[in-house]
């Protein structure tokens, strides 16, 4: 390779930044450019399965998509879409000072968007501590595990849908670590008005008595919960490697390599940051927000 | 042009350094930014996995000569056609001509002096060669008896063999063929040299554009689909387990709905070679350019909405059963528009047969006959008989191997002198291109019948009655293998003994003749300025094409 490039200083006069396959920055921007959008179409595609398993899965239990989603913390998502806005807002503003040739600037924007980022990291750990101590995690073991205590039974007598909702939240056993779910009110609410899917009077029901299940109905939760986690945990991935990537580029800020002429680095970053950004904008509601009329 | 004089004399003045003699160090392959060394190693990777799967389909063949299941056993022969299909699919077919073919031609063909993105190519090689290991790794552990479907639940619950590391060979695989794809497409757009507008693009140009779609949108879709796999493998949950609520049904539609799109990427780019030797080797101008080059893309759109076509009898909805059989045959359009191009092509065209055109002509039948099988089981009559059986197999062979493979080789044979700069034994060359159609025809001919009679694909026994047919396919299996190793020893000896090919072998206009063989490091001298049309033969050239060929036949034209 070294010959290689030799050869090309030879004959061609070269900006800075600008890589011996193209004839010049115009090209080599586009390029770029063209690139960055091509793969974040790949990641919309990727994402796009998620979705579509979301939907597929929501469109068959919408009660038990609703039980979950009315179990995680809207207070938190909503904080933490606030968070990526304004994380949003820095990373545009790097952008236009990277082109305007600021360094001071662009490096406290660049922290300001990676504190950001990490705030929003930081709540998501919350979140997940809070479903990892409730028995939420839809994986056998994975919870919080909570000895059994004598004359604790009392409670099983009741019909799993008898529950009152604005009862201080009691600690249920969990010696195994299992996903937990005991609450099937809102069977109950969709049976007695009659909008249960066809899915759903099939996989809540015990068809031999015709009662609700609770352990039909936690799996249908469990459902929700798995595609809650493997959503947020492939995006707070994508988030991860933004950071690093925002590490890369504070460093060369901090070196002033950013001028009019040169700031693709910081665009396509950028690029990258609003996308996971959008991603999120999608899932807060889908996750978050969806069926919590029926319980606030 | 630049090599008007050239041509006549065969051998042009060697340039200072071409891209093989830029550097022998270990180094200067493995951290190379040029297109045309990773396409050469992604030419001996591809080789060496298309070899391991046809060892597994020759045990294949061997186990199907006699009805009993004697040569190896059951689950045994599971693994190996399980591993012959992931092998073949995954490392062989998807990145053979993009990756090899495409990335050492398409930036020279549009005047470029590399793709767009010489380190994301390098990546992707890398990507490939990690996930490649893996699986072989996995294969060597144990392997994997899923077919390569990795049906649910079999694959998430029951299979107890390597399905999580070939799970994640296939996953970091996708990566290699999506970052090829956005390479190319990147590249199409902005790398074009002066006057190389987009419908003087040579029409394997146009394939691999339309195959780098396929590949952008498909492939993410895999990925998650075995993510989400291989997480409900290992933590007991997920989504396509029937027995907590979860659909087996959802996993098909998603896996289809890449490997329907895959398979156009598996014959996509085979279509753009056969339109570079059908227009080539008739010296004719190409019939339809615009149709041929749009009908590429087509296929790539519609092949998005097909892929329920494999799933007739899981279970789907009746109406979508209509709804995907419809489109089917919508897709079929495109591809007979080719067909009937390539022929208009060949009417009065001035044809040889030279190696690469032989393979090119086999192509045109086999596809045909691969395309036209297709329709049937995209009958939703019909395919309720002919579903998972030989004929299925029958019909996907003659698209994959009579299709892409078929224009891979002659891909290979026809662009050959250009890579390495020489000539190859026509005499062996068109040996090997007719023991590999009748080789081919004698292998899966037989099994449109078996398939038809009932045979069931993925056993290792079968009804005695059938035995006839088998020993044709085994022995014709055979005769296909004779012929591709035969490619593998002349094009071999043609590296060290083989006649210096010259510049332009085959007295063709397109860029990549207008460059020495092999090509320097920066594939031209100075950037090429396109005045001509693609496939012009005429004065319109600027080559003296017609003169150059009176003038000096070489001993491949007859």
């Amino acid at each position: 390779m070294s010959s290689h490039s030799d050869n090309n200083e030879e004959f061609h006069y070269h900006a800075p930044g600008l890589q011996h396959q193209f004839e010049d920055m115009k090209q080599q921007e586009e390029s770029v450019s063209i690139g960055m959008w091509m793969f974040l179409v790949q990641e919309i595609m990727f994402f796009g399965g998620l979705f579509t398993a979301y939907l597929v899965f929501r469109s068959r239990y919408p009660m038990a998509f609703a039980a979950g989603s009315n179990h995680l913390n809207a207070f938190w998502g909503g904080l933490n879409t606030l968070v990526l806005i304004v994380s949003s807002l820095t990373m545009a503003l790097t952008v236009y000072y990277a082109q305007k040739g600021n360094r001071n600037m662009q490096v406290i924007l660049i922290v300001l968007t990676m504190f950001f980022g990490s705030v929003f990291l930081g709540v998501k750990a919350i979140e997940y501590t809070d479903k990892y101590n409730h028995g939420l995690v839809p994986v056998s073991g994975w919870n919080k595990r909570i000895k059994e205590e004598a004359g604790d039974h009392h409670e099983a007598a009741k019909p799993c849908w008898d529950v009152d909702h604005n009862a201080p939240v009691v600690e249920h056993p969990n010696p195994h670590g299992e996903f937990q779910w005991t609450d099937c009110s809102l069977v109950k609410l969709a049976q007695d008005h009659n909008y249960l899917t066809d899915a759903e009077r099939v996989g809540y029901f015990n068809q031999g008595t015709g009662q609700i299940d609770a352990n039909k109905f936690r799996d249908k939760v469990r459902i929700f919960y798995f595609i809650y986690f493997v959503m947020t945990g492939l995006h707070a991935l994508h988030m991860i490697i933004g950071l690093g990537i925002m590490t890369w580029l504070l460093i060369l800020a901090w070196k002033n390599t950013f001028s009019a002429d040169y700031y693709m680095p910081v665009e396509m970053s950028g690029l990258y940051w609003h996308f996971v950004d959008i991603v999120w904008i999608f899932l807060f509601p889908l996750l978050y927000l969806l069926g919590r009329h029926f319980l606030h | 042009m630049q090599n008007v004089d050239a041509i006549g004399s065969g051998i042009s003045e060697q340039p200072k350094l071409n891209y093989l003699t830029n550097g022998f160090t270990l180094k200067s392959w493995l951290l190379t930014k040029d297109h045309k060394r990773i396409a050469i190693m992604y030419l001996i990777t591809v080789s060496l996995f298309f070899m391991a799967g046809g060892i597994y389909a020759s045990v294949i063949r061997l186990e199907l000569l006699t009805p009993a299941s004697d040569l190896v056993q059951t689950a045994t022969y599971n693994k190996v056609f399980t591993q012959h299909g992931i092998l073949m699919i995954f490392f062989f077919l998807i990145p053979s001509i993009p990756a090899v073919l495409g990335n050492f031609l398409l930036p020279i063909m549009i005047g470029a002096k590399d793709l767009a993105l010489p380190r994301i190519n390098l990546l992707s090689l890398y990507i490939y060669w990690i996930g490649g290991a893996l699986t072989i790794y996995a294969l060597m552990q144990g392997g994997v008896d899923t077919g390569w479907t990795f049906y649910t639940p079999y694959s998430t619950t029951f299979s107890n063999t390597y399905v999580m590391a070939v799970g994640l060979g296939i996953f970091i695989n996708g990566f290699s063929s999506i970052l090829t794809g956005l390479n190319f497409i990147v590249t199409v757009h902005t790398m074009r040299a002066p006057g190389m507008t987009w419908f003087r693009l040579p029409l394997f140009v146009w394939a691999q554009y339309a195959t780098s779609l396929v590949m952008i949108l498909g492939t993410p879709v895999i990925a998650i689909t075995v993510l989400l796999l291989a997480i409900e493998r290992t933590v007991k949950v997920g989504i396509f387990d029937p027995s907590i609520g979860g659909d087996p049904i959802l996993f098909q539609h998603m896996f289809w709905f890449y490997s329907h799109p895959a398979v156009y990427i598996m014959v996509l780019p085979g279509m753009g070679v056969v339109s570079e030797l059908i227009s080539n080797f008739s010296r004719k101008k190409i019939f339809g350019y615009e149709f041929i080059a749009f009908s590429s893309i087509a296929i790539a759109v519609f092949g998005f909405l097909v892929w329920g076509h494999h799933m007739f009898v899981s279970g789907q909805s009746i109406y979508a059963g209509l709804v995907f059989s419809f489109l089917t045959m919508v897709v079929a359009v495109p591809s007979a528009i080719k067909m009937f191009n390539w022929a208009a092509t060949l009417y009065k065209g001035s044809i040889s047969f030279d190696t690469p055109m032989l393979y090119g002509l086999g192509f045109m039948g086999l596809f045909l006959i691969g395309g036209l099988t297709g329709l049937f089981l995209g009958a939703i009559g019909l395919t309720v008989h002919l579903t998972d059986t030989y004929f299925v197999v029958a019909h996907f062979h003659y698209v994959m191997v009579g299709g892409q493979v078929i224009a891979y080789l002659g891909g290979i044979h026809y662009w050959w002198p250009k890579m390495t700069g020489k000539m190859y034994s026509e005499f062996w060359g068109k040996i090997s291109a007719m023991l590999v159609f009748v080789g081919f025809n004698l292998t899966f001919g037989p099994q449109f019948i078996l398939g038809y009679l009932g045979m069931p694909r993925r056993y290792a026994s079968y009804p005695e009655e059938l035995q006839v047919l088998n020993i044709f396919s085994t022995a014709g299996a055979s005769v296909l293998g004779v012929g591709m190793l035969m490619p593998v020893i002349y094009l071999l000896h043609s590296l060290v003994w083989g006649k210096p090919a010259g510049d332009n072998p085959w007295m063709l206009p397109g860029l990549e003749w207008r460059t020495s063989s092999p090509p320097p490091t920066e594939n031209f001298e100075k950037m090429p300025v396109v005045t001509w049309e693609a496939y012009e033969f005429g004065e319109e050239s600027g080559l003296d094409l017609e003169g150059a060929r009176n003038r000096v036949r070489p001993s491949t034209v007859a």
